[in-house]
């Protein structure tokens, strides 16, 4: 048996309890949030790109849609620099943002690093960027905090307001404020009225939406509570096309609910895990963009991952009479 | 075992051990990575770390085999390395934590001029490293009886004491 004095029972106490904690704080805590999140710096995109080399006419525009983006690290630079190359062969002149464009941080002190450095050759190429507003803090509720965040992106993006529509070509878009106090709570008659008379009155062939959180989701998050309630039937009762969303950090596609194709493009620059609901067309864990190209009545969506391979690619159909 | 081969085996342990903590991060990461469906990646981290690792090694083998012929008691290192190994552990992966999520504006920036994030990276295990020795210092000193020196551990000590105080 060991006799231990009072300085080595002490040390050796010490050393244990040290040994016990640190193992429970690396793998419980560090371990997963060094892994988690995209802290890693990395060079920015170094691509020329031929400016407004894209072909928007009435029946055709590609556009590309990107979710959760707002590290400015390395797998950020990753997807940013795909899609710089993707332009290179199939040019685009709008990216359509679902949301936590910035994260670690102020957006307006991190405007370079999350947004004009990774994305910089295609702004330099005249691309248009698009936002739908996201959270930053994993709830669905805004804290004081987000809303500044929210008002210096809208600022620096020149996005006319939290929910608004644009259209481009042969597609109207619909950005939408998920949270709750806009979409969901209290003040969700006023959004989903201002939505109901938008997609009435719109006159393209295509419908698309764009939100932060999804309807419908088998990622981390999961579906968001409400959505399918209150906001889907208004979706599927003017026959929209497409849905994007983000949140969940992830790609899944959804199988067509009441004909409305449901997508997760969460990949922008960090991933996490995604399981498998009986909505579930695709889904996978991986950094990614998808490409969309409309051409006549054909939408046809493509997923790409950061070394250009593609992970998912669907085809629909304008529906007439709609 | 006898005496002298279960103090290498300790020693080298103790350093191997040291090494595989301070090499955990930058694997973690670059499989977290590789399974979010990036082709592939630099191995400037992992290059890095290997690098601060062997460096702990060297350092920790020879404190050991030092503080073998010197302490009054094996088990006074033992703890002594029990506790740097704790601070190494800990400090290796917060450390990369609190100046990567801390100062990521920086680390663009200097990314952007060239500065390549092996240095960022060996830099900050580099203080843990550091930290670590400093730990296993600290408390082999504070364990070992102070006073005047005792022959007990043979005269190898006694004539390295007196030249360390002379």
């Amino acid at each position: 048996m060991v006799v231990m004095n009072r300085r080595e029972f002490l040390a050796a106490g010490v050393g244990l309890v040290g040994a016990t904690a640190t193992a429970g704080t690396l793998a419980g805590a560090v371990w997963p949030l060094l892994t988690r999140e995209d802290l890693l710096p990395g060079k920015a995109p170094d691509v020329q790109l031929i400016p407004r080399a894209w072909q928007t006419a009435n029946d055709r525009l590609s556009f590309v849609a990107l979710g959760d983006n707002g590290s400015g690290g390395r797998q950020a630079l990753a997807v940013a620099e795909r899609m710089a190359i993707t332009y290179q062969t199939a040019p685009y002149g709008l990216v359509a943002l679902l949301g936590d464009i910035c994260y670690y941080g102020d957006f307006r002190r991190r405007f370079d690093t999350v947004f004009r450095r990774p994305l910089g050759p295609l702004i330099d190429a005249g691309v248009g960027f698009e936002l739908a507003i996201g959270n930053h803090d994993n709830a669905l509720h805004f804290s004081n905090q987000g809303l500044s965040a929210i008002e210096a992106e809208l600022e620096l993006l020149g996005t006319p307001g939290r929910y608004y529509t644009t259209s481009h070509g042969p597609v109207d878009f619909f950005f939408l404020d998920s949270s709750i106090p806009s979409l969901y709570g209290p003040r969700a008659p006023d959004q989903l009225d201002w939505l109901d008379d938008a997609l009435t009155s719109s006159a393209n062939q295509w419908k698309v939406v764009a939100l932060h959180h999804p309807p419908y989701s088998s990622g981390q998050h999961g579906s968001t509570p409400g959505a399918q309630e209150r906001l889907a039937p208004v979706l599927s009762r003017h026959h929209v096309d497409l849905v994007l969303s983000g949140h969940d950090h992830n790609y899944e596609r959804i199988e067509p609910q009441h004909g409305v194709t449901y997508v997760v493009s969460g990949g922008g620059c960090k991933t996490t895990r995604v399981g498998r609901s009986a909505f579930t067309a695709v889904a996978e864990r991986t950094l990614q963009f998808l490409h969309v190209e409309v051409v006549d009545d054909r939408m046809t969506a493509t997923c790409v991952r950061t070394d250009g391979s593609v992970a998912d690619r669907f085809t629909l159909r304008a529906r007439e009479g709609t | 075992m006898s005496g002298r081969t279960a103090d290498v085996a300790v020693a080298a342990g103790f350093a191997l051990a040291g090494f595989v903590v301070v090499l955990v991060p930058a694997v973690a990461v670059r499989s977290e990575v590789l399974n979010a469906g990036v082709g592939s990646m630099d191995d400037d981290i992992l290059a890095a770390s290997a690098a601060m690792g062997a460096v702990h090694m060297v350092l920790a083998w020879r404190r050991l085999r030092d503080e073998e012929r010197m302490a009054a008691r094996r088990l006074h290192l033992w703890i002594a390395s029990l506790n740097a190994l704790v601070v190494l552990a800990l400090s290796a992966s917060v450390l990369l934590l609190l100046v990567l999520y801390w100062f990521p504006d920086e680390h663009a920036s200097l990314a952007n001029r060239g500065f390549p994030v092996f240095l960022l990276w060996a830099g900050v295990q580099g203080v843990a490293v550091l930290l670590a020795e400093a730990t296993a210092r600290f408390f082999f000193w504070w364990l070992e009886p102070r006073g005047p020196p005792r022959s007990s551990r043979g005269g190898a000590v006694l004539t390295r004491r007196r030249r360390l105080r002379s």
